[in-house]
C-alpha cells in the first residue's frame, strides 16, 4: 500500500443515525456516442453536441440511435476467443489512448492486493447482438457459426473474464442486470462490500451495445422517437436507445477525484413496465441516497434525471423531483446528448456527476423547449459554470427498479 | 466467527420434488413437475417465465421456512443466462412475417423479471437486484448478500436458478436442466438462536481472502460432498446453491463448494453453535 493517500472514506451520521461511508472515486472512462473517451464526451456535452443518428442497423421503422461511431480496438491475442462488441468496448474504457483511467487504475493497483479488487458490471444486453446474428445464422444455415461460443461471446462471465484480465482484479466479480439500472447498483454494491471489508476497491460501470431485439422491443412498446429525444419537453414523443460504457474506480482510500457519498435503492412493487404514476418508489431513492450521506436536500445542487423522453417517465419523475427536491435545483437529461445507453445509463450517468463536481459545470438539457407544463421542475437548458457540492443521479427500470446516486466533490 | 451470517431459511423448485423438503427427502413427486408459482397473482402468472416461476416457488418456500416480512426483505436474484429462453421466442417473433414482437414479453425479457414480479406480489419497495457470472452465479450472488447482511445489518433471501438453456445455442450434451434454490441470511444478533452459520466464502485469494480457505478445498479437511443429481441437473450452475441449501438442510458441517467445478472455486463454511 502506498503512504500518502489524498483522502479515505468519510462517515457522516443521518438525520435517523444511520452511518454511511462515502468512499473516493478516484478515476473514470466514457466510450459512447458523443466520443470516444472522457476529452471528447466532454467537448460534445460542453458544446451541446449530440450523438444521435442513423441506425447502423438496419430497421423496419423509423428511429435515430445514439451509436459509438468510432472504431474500436482488437483485443489482446490471449482474449481474441472473447471479441465482442461489448467486450471491445471494454477495451476501449481501459485502454484506448484519450481515456484518464489509466493511471488511476496503476495507482488503485499499486494499492490493494488483487483478490481485493472487485469487478461490478451492469448490462442489459451483455452479447446479446452476437446471439442475434448466431441464431439468424442458425435459422438460415440450421447450424451455429462455427466461432460462435454461448460462453464466450454472449454471458455476464465473458465481460468479466476481459475485464478481469485487463485489470489485474482477482476479487469478486459479477454483473447486476437490472435493465436500465444496471451500471448504477453496482456503484451501492461497491460500497456495501468496502463497508463490509470485503473488499477495497471496485472498477465499477457498465457497458450495453445496440441491438435488433431491443430496438424492436421498445418499438413495441410505443416508447421509441422516431426523431431525436425530447426529453421533458411537451413535444417529446420517445426515447432513442444508445449505446457504450463507463467504468469508476471507487476505493477505500485514494486521490479522489470526487466522492462516492450514497446509492438510494427502491422498488415501485407498481407495475412490470410502467413506472408508479406520482414517482413513489423514485422519490425512496433519491430519499434513500441523501439519507445514507446525510445529506439536506437544500444541498442538493444538480440531478441528472433518467430522463427519457417517454410521456409518462418525464412526468412521474418530474413529480418525484418536485416533490422532494423543489423546482429551483437545475435538471437535465443527458440522454439528450447519448440517447438511452439502457444497461450503461447509470454508470454513464454517474461519470456525468463526477464531472459536474470536478469540473464546475453541468451541460444543458437538448430540445426541451418548449418544457411540458404539466413538468414544475428547472430543466436547464444551457451550460451552467459553477459549484456543485453534491448532485444526483437517477435510473428507473423495468421491473420498477430504482436507484439514485449522489456524489458530492472531493474532501 | 465475527463474519459469520446466520441461515433463517431456505427453498428450492427442482422438478418433480415438493420443494426444497422433498428434495432433500428424495421423494419424487409427480404433482410437483411445474412449479405453481402461486407466491405471484394469476394475472402476472399467467404472463411469467418457466423461470421466474421457478423463482417465485424457492422464494416462497423460503419465506416459510423464516420469519422474515415479505414486504420487507431485501433480495438478490442469480440466473447465469436469465431469460435466454424468452429471448429466443422474441427472435422468432422477431424475423416472422409479422415483425412485431410481444410488448409485454419484451417487458418480461429482462434479467430482472422475477425480481420485478416478486417484489410487485410481496408489495416490496426495498432492495431487490438481479445478477449473474456464469457458473459463479451462487458464489457471487451470496457475495451480494453477505455485503446486505454484513455492510447493512439486515436480511435478505438469495435465490438463484437456471432454466434449461435455449438447445439451439448450446452444444449437445453441455445443457442442463432447470433448478431453482434459495438461501435467507440474516445478521446473527437477528436470528433464533442456534441458527446454523455461514462463513469464510472465498477462494485462494477471493472474498474475504484475509481467511482464505482454499487450501483445503478437494482436501479431505471438512468437505461436505454434494448429493448425486442427475447430470443435467448437476450441470445447471446454479447446483452449487442447491447444494448448500441441501446440507443446511441435512445438518451438516464443513466446508461446501458452489460450482462443481466449472467456475473459480468458491467455498462456503457451516457450522452449528454449540452454545445457545
Amino acid at each position: 500500500m502506498t503512504s500518502s493517500l489524498g483522502s479515505t472514506g468519510s462517515t457522516c451520521l443521518t438525520a435517523g443515525g444511520a452511518v454511511r461511508t462515502a468512499y473516493p472515486i478516484t478515476g473514470y472512462a466514457l466510450c459512447n456516442s458523443i466520443g470516444m473517451d472522457v476529452a471528447e464526451v466532454r467537448a460534445s456535452l460542453r458544446a451541446g453536441k449530440s450523438g444521435l443518428g442513423p441506425s447502423p442497423i438496419e430497421l423496419p421503422f423509423e428511429t435515430v440511435v445514439g451509436a459509438v461511431r468510432g472504431p474500436l480496438p482488437e483485443l489482446p491475442e490471449a482474449l481474441a476467443p472473447w471479441t465482442t462488441r461489448t467486450t471491445q468496448i471494454a477495451q476501449q474504457l481501459l485502454e484506448g489512448k484519450g481515456q484518464e483511467i489509466a493511471a488511476a487504475l496503476d495507482r488503485l493497483r499499486g494499492r490493494w492486493r488483487p483478490e481485493r479488487i472487485a469487478v461490478l458490471l451492469g448490462t442489459s444486453t451483455a452479447g446479446a447482438d452476437v446471439t442475434e446474428q448466431a441464431y439468424r445464422h442458425f435459422l438460415h444455415e440450421g447450424t451455429l457459426p462455427a466461432d460462435y461460443d454461448l460462453f464466450k461471446q454472449h454471458t455476464y462471465g465473458a465481460v468479466l473474464h476481459v475485464v478481469r484480465a485487463l485489470t489485474g482484479s482477482e476479487g469478486p466479480s459479477w454483473v447486476v442486470s437490472t435493465a436500465c439500472t444496471s451500471s448504477a447498483k453496482p456503484l451501492a454494491t461497491a460500497q456495501r462490500l468496502i463497508d463490509a471489508d470485503l473488499i477495497d476497491a471496485a472498477v465499477v460501470g457498465g457497458i450495453d451495445t445496440l441491438c435488433s431485439m431491443t430496438l424492436h422491443g421498445f418499438k413495441s412498446l410505443d416508447a421509441l422517437s422516431a426523431e431525436p429525444a425530447r426529453p421533458f419537453s411537451e413535444d417529446r414523443r420517445g426515447l432513442n436507445i444508445g449505446e457504450g460504457g463507463a467504468l469508476l474506480l471507487v476505493e477505500r482510500e485514494g486521490e479522489p477525484i470526487a466522492m462516492l457519498e450514497g446509492v438510494g435503492e427502491s422498488s415501485d412493487a407498481y407495475h412490470i413496465a410502467a413506472p408508479h404514476p406520482e414517482g413513489l418508489g423514485a422519490q425512496l431513492s433519491m430519499q434513500r441516497a441523501l439519507d445514507q450521506a446525510g445529506c439536506d436536500v437544500k444541498s442538493v445542487s444538480h440531478v441528472n434525471a433518467h430522463g427519457t423522453g417517454t410521456r409518462l417517465n418525464d412526468v412521474a419523475e418530474a413529480a418525484a423531483i418536485e416533490s422532494l427536491l423543489g423546482c429551483e435545483v437545475p435538471v437535465v437529461s443527458t440522454k439528450s446528448y447519448t440517447g438511452h445507453m439502457l444497461g450503461a445509463a447509470g454508470g454513464t450517468e454517474a461519470a456525468f456527476l463526477v464531472m459536474a463536481v470536478s469540473e464546475g459545470w453541468i451541460p444543458g438539457s437538448l430540445r426541451a423547449d418548449p418544457v411540458d407544463e404539466k413538468i414544475h421542475i428547472r430543466v436547464a437548458q444551457e451550460r451552467i459554470e459553477g459549484r456543485f457540492d453534491h448532485v444526483l443521479s437517477n435510473s428507473f427500470a423495468f421491473g420498477g427498479n430504482n436507484v439514485s446516486v449522489l456524489v458530492g466533490a472531493p474532501r | 466467527m465475527s463474519r459469520a451470517v446466520a441461515v433463517v431459511g431456505s427453498g428450492a423448485f427442482v422438478p418433480g420434488y415438493a420443494g426444497l423438503a422433498g428434495w432433500v427427502a428424495g421423494v419424487p413427486s409427480p404433482d410437483h413437475e411445474k412449479a405453481k408459482a402461486e407466491l405471484v397473482p394469476t394475472r402476472q402468472r399467467r404472463r411469467a417465465s418457466l423461470l421466474s416461476k421457478a423463482f417465485a416457488e424457492a422464494f416462497a418456500e423460503t419465506l416459510e421456512t423464516s420469519t422474515l416480512e415479505p414486504s420487507e426483505v431485501a433480495s438478490v436474484f442469480g440466473s447465469a443466462l436469465g431469460e435466454a429462453a424468452t429471448m429466443i421466442s422474441l427472435l422468432d417473433q422477431m424475423w416472422s412475417e409479422t415483425a412485431m414482437l410481444s410488448p409485454m414479453k419484451f417487458a418480461t425479457s429482462v434479467h430482472n423479471a422475477a425480481s420485478g414480479l416478486i417484489s410487485i406480489a410481496t408489495e416490496n419497495r426495498g432492495f431487490t437486484t438481479s445478477l449473474g457470472a456464469d457458473f459463479d452465479t451462487p458464489a457471487m450472488s451470496l457475495a451480494e448478500g453477505l455485503g446486505l447482511v454484513l455492510g447493512e445489518n439486515r436480511p435478505v433471501i438469495v435465490c438463484c436458478g437456471d432454466e434449461a438453456p435455449p438447445a439451439e445455442l448450446v452444444p449437445e450434451g453441455k445443457g442442463w436442466s432447470l433448478l431453482t434454490a434459495a438461501i435467507a441470511l440474516a445478521p446473527v444478533d437477528q436470528a433464533p438462536a442456534g441458527s446454523t452459520l455461514l462463513s469464510g466464502l472465498t477462494i485462494l485469494g477471493g472474498v474475504g481472502s484475509a481467511n482464505s480457505e482454499n487450501s483445503e478445498r478437494g482436501a479431505s479437511a471438512g468437505e461436505i460432498k454434494p448429493r448425486d443429481a442427475d447430470s443435467a441437473l448437476g450441470r445447471n450452475p446454479n447446483v452449487g446453491l442447491l447444494d448448500l441449501v441441501t446440507a443446511i438442510r441435512d445438518g451438516a458441517e464443513g466446508l461446501v463448494a458452489l460450482d462443481r467445478g466449472e467456475g473459480r472455486g468458491y467455498t462456503v463454511r457451516l457450522e452449528t453453535p454449540r452454545h445457545g
